[in-house]
């Protein structure tokens, strides 16, 4: 590999990228420093605007829903696109060349190439006629967790499809052989091949939902703000302040720090794996 | 079995049985969630795509009879007459779109190619670093950058000092500041697809090149350039169409002076009720996305991108 390159080119290279880390970093970081500005009578700089958090009752709330919407709707959305994904890669009639056939993959991906105002926006519009009409379904947690579940689905279902894909067909094969029904080969065989992607996708799930604004703003309702729509608010009333500062260090910190806690588990379960094939 | 199998007629019964089964445990296992996303995502949005086509009532909302006003309204006429307030502001979000694509293409070679002239033990966490900010929350990511761009950051007193913006002023709200996060939020897009383009180019051509004294300049763009061709053309997918219509960016960095689509539709649906008009300026977006869609498809056809999908 470090022959592929002359050291010239990868000097610059490096000195290009730097400052590219450098600018995708430093309004996090600079967010986190302000973040523990001495309060107003205060003097020293801590943990005061933390604590603050504690104390304000509607941001505790909308934690609160945040943390509802995205563990339930990854549930039902890691449920319905495993289903998918599985289905679509095992079912399938391979001989589909026709319009049919390519009908669910289009279906699958509408929701991931659909501009997310357009998406929000069409939930906002759906939802309100449902409830002009049948009283049914009013804007709350209940409209953003059934648009949350829409893109979690095919996110997940591509996951688990990759995954089934890798897959080698004969092991489905063999549980047939072996007299396992449909269901049975599922629960004994599918599930367990498929842990990860499952696990995969639950997270993916739970980070989408977590990180939405765009359709979550369009499908919230008075008594619905989650964490991300109530920054959104703080910010278009007041502008910059070091309680949101706090607040969004919080959100970073955990994102990243669920991120690489993924990463690193991955790493170990993938060397694991590698290790028990070089047995 | 043997025996059956021979006959030609029962056979083909079996396979239809056969297909008959596979169908049903297609769609008792793809069909949920099929159903769930035409009922919730596809049926809504033809509905308001339909609403394009109805008169204004009221209150803003759509009523009977079906008109073409709405449309003829994003081109820019009104009871008042023509004016160009629109037409700028969709070119103001396709420049905006366009330059923070070109902008996201310069970052993300060197950056893509640093992380390739990497060892491989170290490349996936080279990526994963540039791809973390993304998975912060995009209100939080541009509220970062309200911070840095404000008037009191330190880059502000630098411009000031430099003369290009007056004292005590921001680099914000504007077009530059929704510039700089449109292209923040979106680098990550791109460097994915080029990083899995690079990571499977074939250095064999490029030591053939080296072997016939090719310049580095050439052998970047005869050799390398080529081969990351399909992954330049997701990124762009994956940059321009969302930056083009997105909300988020252009509401809190851009100011009420430099709206963009986005903010324009939303508002039609918030502030001021006018469902008609703010469907068929969505019907205008969903063209822009469909033809770059098409034309990405022409194009990864040409390049012989692997276009991999489901």
């Amino acid at each position: 590999m470090n022959a592929r390159m002359p050291a010239s080119v990868r000097r610059l290279l490096l000195g290009f990228s730097l400052p590219v880390y450098l600018l995708l970093y430093a309004p996090l970081v600079l967010i986190a420093v302000f973040s523990f500005a001495p309060p107003p009578h205060g003097s020293a700089p801590g943990f005061s605007w933390y604590a603050e958090l504690l104390r304000t009752p509607p941001i505790l709330a909308a934690f609160r829903r945040s943390l509802t919407l995205a563990i339930c709707s990854s549930i039902l959305g890691t449920l319905l696109g495993t289903l998918m994904g599985f289905g679509l890669s095992r079912f399938r009639p391979a001989s589909g060349r026709g319009p049919g056939a390519a009908l669910p993959s289009l279906i699958i991906y509408t929701p991931i190439i659909m501009p997310s105002l357009v998406f929000g926006i069409s939930e906002l519009i759906f939802f309100n006629l449902i409830h002009q009409s049948t009283g049914l379904l009013a804007a709350g947690l209940l409209t953003m967790g059934i648009a949350h579940v829409t893109f979690q689905a095919p996110y997940v279902a591509l996951v688990v499809f990759a995954r089934m894909a890798g897959l080698d067909p004969n092991l489905f094969e063999a549980s047939h052989d072996l007299y396992a029904n449909g269901l049975q080969s599922f629960w004994h065989l599918t599930i367990p091949v498929i842990r990860p992607a499952l696990l995969g996708g639950f997270l993916l799930a739970f980070t989408l939902s977590i990180d939405d604004f765009t359709i979550s703003y369009f499908t919230s309702g008075p008594g619905s703000t989650t964490l991300p729509i109530y920054i959104y608010s703080a910010v278009a009333r007041k502008g910059i302040s070091p309680d949101i500062n706090a607040l969004a260090t919080l959100m970073i910190a955990t994102v990243i720090g669920v991120a690489l806690l993924h990463y690193a588990f991955t790493r170990r379960s993938e060397r694991r794996l590698i290790a028990r094939v070089g047995d | 079995m043997t025996a059956e199998a021979a006959i030609p007629a029962r056979r083909g019964m079996a396979w239809r049985a056969e297909d008959f089964a596979r169908r049903f445990r297609l769609w008792i296992t793809a069909g949920p969630g099929l159903a769930w996303i035409v009922l919730f995502l596809i049926i809504p949005s033809a509905i308001l795509l339909a609403i394009g086509f109805f008169s204004i009532g009221d209150y803003g909302n759509p009523r009977l009879p079906l008109t073409l006003e709405p449309l003829r309204e994003v081109a820019g006429y009104s009871i008042l007459g023509w004016s160009p307030g629109n037409i700028t502001t969709i070119l103001r979000s396709l420049l905006q779109a366009v330059s923070a694509t070109v902008l996201t293409i310069l970052l993300a070679y060197p950056v893509v190619f640093f992380i390739i002239s990497r060892p491989p033990a170290l490349r996936p966490l080279l990526l994963l670093f540039v791809i973390l900010p993304s998975w912060t929350n995009q209100v939080v990511r541009t509220y970062a950058w309200m911070e840095l761009l404000g008037p009191r950051s330190g880059l502000s007193h630098l411009a000031q000092a430099l003369g290009f913006i007056p004292a005590h002023l921001g680099l914000l709200p504007g077009v530059f500041a929704m510039q700089v996060g449109l292209t923040y939020n979106y680098l990550p897009y791109m460097v994915v697809p080029l990083y899995a383009a690079a990571e499977k180019l074939d250095w064999t051509l490029v030591e053939a090149g080296r072997d016939l004294y090719a310049s580095g300049q050439k052998l970047f763009w005869h050799t390398v350039f080529p081969q990351t061709m399909s992954g330049l053309l997701s990124g762009i997918i994956l940059v321009a169409i969302p930056a083009f219509g997105d909300y988020v960016v252009p509401t809190l960095l851009g100011g009420g002076r430099s709206m963009m689509i986005g903010s324009l539709i939303a508002s039609q649906f918030t502030e001021t009720p006018n469902w008609p008009y703010g469907a068929a300026l969505t019907i205008f977006m969903l063209v822009f996305t469909c033809a770059g869609l098409a034309v990405f498809r022409v194009l990864s056809r040409r390049f012989g991108g692997t276009g991999a999908m489901m």
